[in-house]
């Protein structure tokens, strides 16, 4: 009888055993698909929806084939630049004009007397908001990556990120002055520069700050090149930029805030003038993974205007309550 | 690259001499039980090595191939470390220098959450520790990949693209690799980015051409 029972439980045992192999053999889900050695950013990419004081209002998409730069007017007209030309947008989307180039701009700015300043891939342009090319010079280097340009109404400059330097010129192109080489005696780092993404622009005070992406460092400095300040934070949280090179793009607020967008965790945010960390105006769950050149422009109303690369579309954000019927 | 042909007129040698024999050139033809089975063997041995010829010829063909992934297609799956029927992978990171930014936060070498940028086991992303870290001057580092160590898991090579350059890249090295007619990972590759390329263009390299290959 004992033996009888010993032959049945461990024919039980049995039949458990060869069971759990054949479902797991032929009806687990895990396996195959499961990667070992999987990167994680997931977690880093989660956010506090509480921390997100931005909605989107508006998107459109962009003509060009392939965009890289947007800025905005005094009247609020919208300019986007990339492959192979110019499109203007009324504030409220509709497309007012546009014109044609041959080459690419990779960025774009408004000057205070209505022009338009592209940097192309080699060369920069000053044209005419109809197209017709007022300017146009080289910089020195054949090295050149210009990745971005900006005016205070009297110089203009242009950040190259092949040759990690800003330079000054006035309106004829004539090249006054280099900014941001290292100078230990001056107290200026230099910039690391390790992808082409090196912008800058001019602060409420007509300071130019510069984003000294290999750093995750702000600098600000006077048109002769000297050092004012810098701010940073190192991190992988939300206060802070990570990865080899962020932020990649950025626009300031009338206040003085910053506007910064990064790549490798996709979202945009918003720095007080000080450098504290205030809010997100779109976290990384808004943008498609992978998206980077996250181009971003203010207008006057202070809606803030995202050239979305990856889906081809301009996205306008107004802070959360403000009323929107006029705009 | 092995060739095979010296031994195929080798056999094919011995194939004709073997023909000669069949046909009884020098021999009366007068048929017996010895002879029949004699034949018989011979014409079996025959069939053998004309198969092992073709097998041996076709092998000589497919050098001409050898198995390559797109970096372009490549999804880091993970695949090319547990497909592979070499142990470890004929797969290895490959690091283009000329597109690295020598980054001191390199996203390929650090994990994402990394508090401290030193070489300390607990801050390092590669699974087998195969990537050197070495400084160069401030703030730049250089990244060498120890291909002894390293598994083609892919996972630096997710990490340099989501943040860098994607210098950081999987390649089928050629002199680890088997070329087998029927490649596993390749079988295995959910983005289809694998295929046999020329022999004298082995390398396809994301953003840089074979001139530009400058594998340390």
């Amino acid at each position: 009888m004992k033996q009888q029972l010993i032959i049945i439980t461990a024919l039980i045992l049995l039949i458990a055993g060869i069971g759990y192999l054949v479902i797991d053999l032929f009806y687990s889900e895990s396996g195959a698909s499961d990667n070992p050695y999987a990167y994680g950013l997931n977690e880093l990419r989660k956010s506090d929806s509480s921390l997100i004081d931005y909605q989107e209002i508006q998107h459109f998409p962009a003509g060009l084939s392939e965009v890289y730069g947007i800025a905005a007017d005094p009247a609020n007209r919208i300019y986007v630049t990339g492959a192979n030309g110019v499109e203007i947008y009324s504030p409220g989307g509709e497309k007012i004009s546009e014109f044609s180039f041959p080459d690419t701009a990779y960025c774009i700015a408004v000057t205070p007397d209505g022009n338009l300043l592209l940097g192309m891939v080699d060369h920069i342009e000053i044209m005419t908001p109809g197209g017709e090319i007022l300017s146009r010079w080289k910089p020195e280097s054949e090295a050149s990556v210009l990745t971005s340009v900006a005016t205070d109404g009297t110089d203009i400059f242009v950040a190259d990120a092949g040759k990690k330097i800003v330079y000054r010129y006035d309106r004829e192109g004539t090249l006054l002055n280099r900014i941001g080489k290292k100078d230990s005696l001056k107290g200026i780092p230099g910039f690391v520069i390790p992808s082409p993404y090196f912008d800058l622009g001019i602060g409420r005070d007509d300071e130019l700050w510069v984003v000294n992406s290999g750093r995750h460092l702000f600098e600000a400095f006077r048109p002769d090149g000297s050092l004012i300040s810098t701010w940073g934070k190192t991190s992988t949280g939300v206060e802070g930029f990570c990865g080899c090179c962020n932020p990649s793009n950025f626009a300031m607020l009338s206040d003085g805030s910053f506007v910064t967008s990064e790549k490798g965790i996709e979202r945009v945010k918003v720095y007080l003038p000080s450098g504290e960390f205030k809010c997100l105006v779109a976290a990384p769950d808004q943008f498609d993974q992978g998206t980077r050149g996250i181009d971003l422009a203010v207008d006057s109303e202070e809606r803030i205007l995202v050239l979305d690369p990856w889906r081809n579309q301009i996205r306008i954000f107004i802070k959360k309550g403000e009323n929107n019927d006029e705009k | 690259m092995r060739s095979l042909q010296p031994n195929l007129t080798v056999n094919m040698n011995n194939k004709n001499r073997r023909l000669d024999n069949m046909n009884g050139k020098g021999e009366e033809k007068r048929i017996n039980r010895r002879k029949f089975f004699r034949t018989g063997a011979q014409t079996g041995l025959l069939i053998g090595l004309g198969g092992i010829a073709t097998l041996a010829a076709r092998k000589a063909g497919s050098n001409e191939y050898v198995w390559q992934l797109d970096p372009t297609k490549c999804t880091q799956c993970g695949r090319c470390a547990t497909s592979c029927i070499k142990t470890p992978s004929a797969v290895k990171c490959v690091h283009v220098y000329a597109m690295c930014g020598y980054c001191d936060l390199c996203g390929g070498y650090f994990l994402p959450d990394t508090k401290t940028l030193n070489t300390g086991a607990e801050n390092q992303l590669c699974p087998t520790k195969a990537i050197k870290r070495t400084f160069i001057e401030d703030p730049f580092f250089e990244y060498t990949i120890d291909e002894e160590v390293c598994i083609g898991c892919g996972k630096c090579v997710k990490g340099c693209g989501a943040f860098g350059n994607g210098s950081l890249q999987l390649q089928v090295r050629q002199d680890r690799c088997d070329n087998c007619n029927e490649c596993s990972i390749a079988r295995n590759c959910p983005s289809d980015a694998y295929s046999r390329i020329p022999v004298d263009q082995p390398y396809l390299l994301k953003g840089f051409g074979q001139k530009n290959l400058d594998i340390k």
